[in-house]
């Protein structure tokens, strides 16, 4: 009996002791099917009532959840503020200028409808109570917990038409539904408002927008719902509601071993914690070569080739100095482009969208530059509303790629700093209401503090996001010739030597000396044995 | 004369493996296009409608998306389909030539590459026309001047939208369908 007839045998003991385990059901499978999870919320008796507002779940919440809201407020989802470790500088929503709807100062009605709490519309937020802390925007499982913009974070309490005067109507949240069936995140509430931010679906990251609610293997393998079917919280671990991965905190790059499942890892989000920093295993040919790679590049250069890599797209630039500019017949237009996405609001100005982007690399070592309020700028060029740090060289910094939203805002041009304008609000002085730019900046410069020479203009700006998500699958990587060739994807981006792209003169010459030497060596040797063959014949012939 | 021959039968050879490298080119035309995959659509299926000649919409096609569902990640491609019974009837009514129905609708494929550029891509029709007698060859040729309008963008007109398939509507399945082709 040798090993292959050892081999079946095992093989069909194998399948003979799962086709009994299939006949004979244990006592498990004769018990009722249980839901995941150990607790029914909706057998609760906190939770069977009528609740009135987003604050009454929340106390009920806490009557067994007792430290879930103090948690919550030492998050950057509740402070809206991060400190820079290295500057001290405040960042965060809070304090800076984004290249979108650019700042939340004076807004807070509107922009709060991301926030987790409730209630944030102007400098009283109260953040120390605990009620104000949404925990249904993170845990709702029933897809109806909606918040609108002008709401100031509270969800839908009575039936609205939004947009005002669209003739659609937004049905008004059942609490009490929505608190029985909370649940672990899944991509749909972080995806309310990460897929949603800027004003639209796909508008500022360009590798997050719905289609990721449900995607297909061929726009992310992680998030493949017919396949692993990750939420953003397999990745994005979360310990005491910190959720790890923020831009703000960024792990460009990572040495060493995957992290083994259920130990703790400083940086879960990046890809390495799984994969480790040689993660090239499959083709012996190519494996040392492509894990070289990884001393030089982010793991997302190659694997998210494109990213907006659906029919809805991401927005590439706003244009703001065309905002208040009325239609022919001198009231705001809204005009969409071919494929039905925003390309002018006389609110808002001109919008350029695209889909399939290839994107921008730079070297980035996790740190970024941003522009706080009041600081200063130089109109003569673009300004950097933020800028990825890192340089070739950097044992930190890796190439990476980024989608580069670019804009016009409005400025000082005495001061010299970027404007915070009062955008949305019904008060008389909302651009979005009043469309008059310098009673919008009169409110939004006062609101935040800083003073205004009483001009204003526009100037250039961008703003980078890091590619992360949309992870292709690897059949569809980017290919080695896509970058080592002359006009390659990473041409410019220097401080790395790429073979095809860059030339040195005189290895070239060295190269191709050692080619023309060997051809001719081949053709005199074999040119030798050929005269040395035909006088053999020769001296062989009779005649 | 040995050396006639090997000399013809060498040429023979030659222009064969020159014809089989160009044929494929010859037969298709590509160019890039200034605007978006969607934008670029458009702007051709509105220049269809414009064009008179009988010419109609007759659908809009996705190949990519049997593709993608096999979880493979593919740049995309939409495919505008036109008619004009005006030259899609005669070619059908004679026997002879009946089989280019095979080429009907006729196509202009709008793609985005690797580079980024979207490009595109249109069947040689007037070259096509000619391999297939007379009549064949007078239609192409009428074909081939309305295909040249259908690529004339103007770009200070703004972007028109996309006109999506609808059932029974011009621009769906059954649209053009009424016209004979």
């Amino acid at each position: 009996m040798n090993w292959k007839t050892l081999a079946r045998a095992a093989a069909l003991l194998a399948g003979l002791a799962a086709f009994g385990a299939q006949a004979v059901p244990s006592l498990g499978d004769k018990l009722p099917r249980v839901a995941k999870g150990t607790a029914d919320h909706g057998k609760f008796k906190e939770l069977q009532r009528v609740f009135k507002s987003g604050p009454d779940v929340t106390k009920a919440c806490l009557a067994c959840h007792t430290d879930a809201a103090q948690q919550v407020q030492h998050t950057r989802h509740w402070t809206w503020e991060v400190v820079d470790p290295k500057t001290g500088q405040m960042l965060g929503k809070k304090n800076l200028i984004n290249n979108f709807c650019t700042t939340t100062v004076s807004n807070e009605k509107d922009c709060m409808a991301c926030h987790a709490g409730y209630g944030w519309q102007d400098k009283s937020f109260d953040f120390s109570r605990e009620d104000n802390v949404d925990c249904l925007i993170c845990h709702d499982s029933t897809g109806t917990y909606r918040k609108l913009p002008g709401d100031a974070g509270h969800p839908v309490y009575v039936r609205k038409e939004f947009p005002a005067g669209s003739g659609k109507f937004v049905e008004a949240v059942d609490l009490a539904t929505v608190a029985q069936k909370v649940a672990m995140p899944s991509r749909a509430n972080c995806g309310s408002c990460h897929f949603f931010g800027a004003g639209g679906d796909g508008t500022k990251h360009g590798d997050l927008d719905s289609s990721l609610k449900k995607p297909g293997k061929h726009l992310d393998v992680h998030m493949d719902a017919a396949g692993l079917n990750f939420s953003c919280v397999a990745c994005h671990k979360t310990v005491d509601h910190q959720v790890p991965g923020s831009r703000y905190e960024f792990a460009a790059s990572r040495s060493g071993p995957p992290t083994p499942r259920g130990k703790y890892d400083a940086e879960p989000a990046a890809c390495q914690a799984c994969h480790g920093d040689k993660p090239h295993h499959e083709n012996p040919l190519l494996m040392d070569r492509l894990n070289v790679h990884t001393d030089k590049l982010a793991c997302q250069t190659c694997h998210v080739p494109q990213f907006a890599r659906n029919a809805i797209g991401t927005e590439k630039s706003w244009d703001w100095s065309t905002a208040t500019k009325m239609g022919p017949e001198g009231k705001p237009i809204v005009v969409k482009d071919s494929a039905g996405r925003r390309a002018f609001d006389s609110k808002k100005g001109n919008f350029a969208w695209d889909s399939f982007l290839i994107p921008e690399y730079r070297w980035f070592n996790g740190k970024v530059a941003f522009k706080t309020l009041g600081e200063k700028i130089d109109p003569a060029g673009v300004v950097e509303i933020n800028r990825p740090e890192g340089k070739p060289g950097d044992p930190g910094a890796r190439i990476w790629p980024f989608k580069v939203h670019r804009g016009k805002q409005a400025y000082d041009p005495e001061l010299k700093n970027l404007l915070v304008v009062h955008t949305a609000g019904e008060d008389h002085t909302a651009l979005w209401h009043n469309f008059d730019w310098p009673k919008a900046i009169g409110t939004g410069m006062q609101t935040a503090g800083l003073p205004w020479s009483g001009k204003y203009d526009f100037v250039a700006t961008e703003m980078s996001w890091p590619i992360t998500h949309m992870v292709a699958p690897k059949g569809d990587a980017v290919t080695c010739a896509q970058c080592h060739t002359g006009e390659g994807r990473l041409a410019g981006v220097g401080g790395v030597w790429l073979p095809g792209q860059h030339r040195n003169a005189i290895i070239d010459t060295m190269g191709w000396a050692v080619v023309g030497l060997a051809l001719l060596g081949t053709l005199i040797h074999g040119g030798i044995r050929v005269c040395v063959l035909c006088r053999r014949k020769k001296g062989t012939n009779p005649q | 004369m040995l050396k006639l021959i090997i000399g013809i039968v060498l040429g023979a050879i030659l222009s064969v493996v020159a014809i089989w490298q160009t044929a494929g080119k010859l037969m298709f035309e590509e160019t890039v296009s200034p605007f978006t995959v969607e934008e670029t659509v458009a702007r051709i299926q509105h220049n269809v409608q414009a064009a008179g000649n009988g010419w109609a919409l007759f659908g809009l096609r996705y190949p990519t998306r049997p593709v993608e569902a096999e979880g493979v990640s593919v740049l995309p491609v939409i495919a505008i389909e036109a008619c004009s019974p005006k030259y899609s009837g005669p070619i059908l009514k004679d026997d002879r030539t009946r089989f280019l129905s095979l080429l009907m609708p006729c196509k202009i494929s709008v793609y985005k590459k690797s580079d980024g550029k979207v490009y595109i891509g249109t069947m040689n029709a007037g070259l096509i026309g000619k391999l297939f007698g007379p009549l064949v060859a007078e239609t192409m040729e009428h074909v081939v001047a309305d295909q040249k309008k259908f690529l004339e963008f103007d770009p200070t007109k703004p972007a028109p939208a996309l006109i999506l398939p609808k059932a029974g509507g011009e621009g769906g399945g059954g649209g053009a369908a009424a016209g004979g082709c």
